[in-house]
């Protein structure tokens, strides 16, 4: 098998040269959540995932945080942490019971 | 005036855990009740708790002016949301034409120190500092201290990316909306959000996926 392992440096070297870096690519996995890229990078990038795992790791995780960010927003309301202030409590009231004041 | 103020500060707020009226709950029992969720909520988005504090109130205000009775506590905290999501969107709409909103922001990638500095392989993640593999990802989310990592990460991440971030994925607003709201181009925020999901990512992982005594 170590006979191969110039041939398989050489093919990641030149699948490398033909893709973008990993720093691109971890730029292009957010963009590519925003909107579709041209199919000549997608492909580009295919070409990546295929020689990097560290990419495809990055992209997955990227995804999955994602799909759950969405429900952070009911998680963070109840989770215990700074609420609001007796102050701004007492002011709010206040100001409630006064709506037309100052 | 200073009577007034005496008079309400000696108040007693009514007990925490009390029902709820299934009416238009008074004035005072919705700060009890909701307060503290309205006040996160606009934390999130705004970072800053003075504003947050603001907003709070003009939503209480809003909604005392356009009473209307609702069935149950749930549906009455909803459309306080509601109220608020509206208050926010018109601070930032009113902040933009004043202050520029990423004009302040330090753009630097925080992963750099991530990748190989120079050579055939420039660029590329170095090897033991790449990202690893999450073991069950699925679990987590029936975890508390999971959501709770994933919230402090968020309030974390520099203020104008925090609240970027929040707007495009935990309110899945779109990025034309966004970019309206906060008056910045569509590149502009793209950059600001791969810096958010970059830095969030790895704060997750450090936190929460890679730490060793991480409770199930």
């Amino acid at each position: 098998m170590k006979a191969f392992e110039p041939l398989k440096q050489r093919c990641g070297a030149w699948i490398w040269s033909l893709t973008p870096n990993c720093a691109d690519m971890s730029r292009l996995a957010s963009q590519s959540l925003e909107k579709a890229l041209p199919l000549a990078l997608r492909l580009k990038m295919r070409l990546h995932f295929l020689v990097c795992v560290w990419c495809c790791r990055y992209r997955k995780q990227l995804k999955f945080l994602r799909q759950a960010a969405p429900d952070l927003e009911q998680h963070a309301g109840v989770l215990p942490g700074r609420g609001l202030s007796l102050e701004a409590r007492r002011r709010i009231v206040q100001r409630l019971q006064n709506p037309r004041g100052q | 005036m200073d009577a007034d103020k005496d008079s309400t500060a000696g108040q007693a707020l009514p007990p925490e855990g009390a029902p709820a009226a299934p009416a238009l709950s008074d004035p005072e029992r919705w700060v009890e009740l909701h307060g503290d969720y309205l006040f996160r909520y606009a934390i999130m988005r705004l970072r800053d708790a003075t504003k947050a504090e603001d907003a709070v109130q003009e939503t209480f205000l809003a909604a005392l002016k356009g009473g209307r009775s609702f069935a149950g506590r749930s549906a009455e905290k909803s459309w306080l949301v509601g109220v608020l999501k509206n208050k926010i969107s018109d601070y930032f709409r009113k902040a933009s034409r004043e202050t520029s909103f990423t004009d302040m922001e330090f753009y630097s990638d925080e992963e750099s120190d991530r990748f190989v500095a120079d050579g055939l392989f420039k660029d590329s993640w170095i090897h033991e500092l790449g990202p690893h593999e999450w073991s069950s990802p699925g679990a987590s989310l029936d975890s508390e201290v999971f959501w709770q990592t994933f919230r402090d990460c968020s309030n974390k991440l520099p203020k104008n990316v925090g609240t970027v971030f929040t707007l495009r994925e935990v309110d899945g607003i779109q990025s034309r909306e966004i970019c309206a709201m906060l008056n910045i181009s569509e590149s502009n925020l793209w950059v600001m959000l791969h810096r958010a999901r970059m830095a969030l990512r790895r704060c997750m992982d450090t936190n929460w996926f890679e730490k060793k005594d991480r409770p199930e």
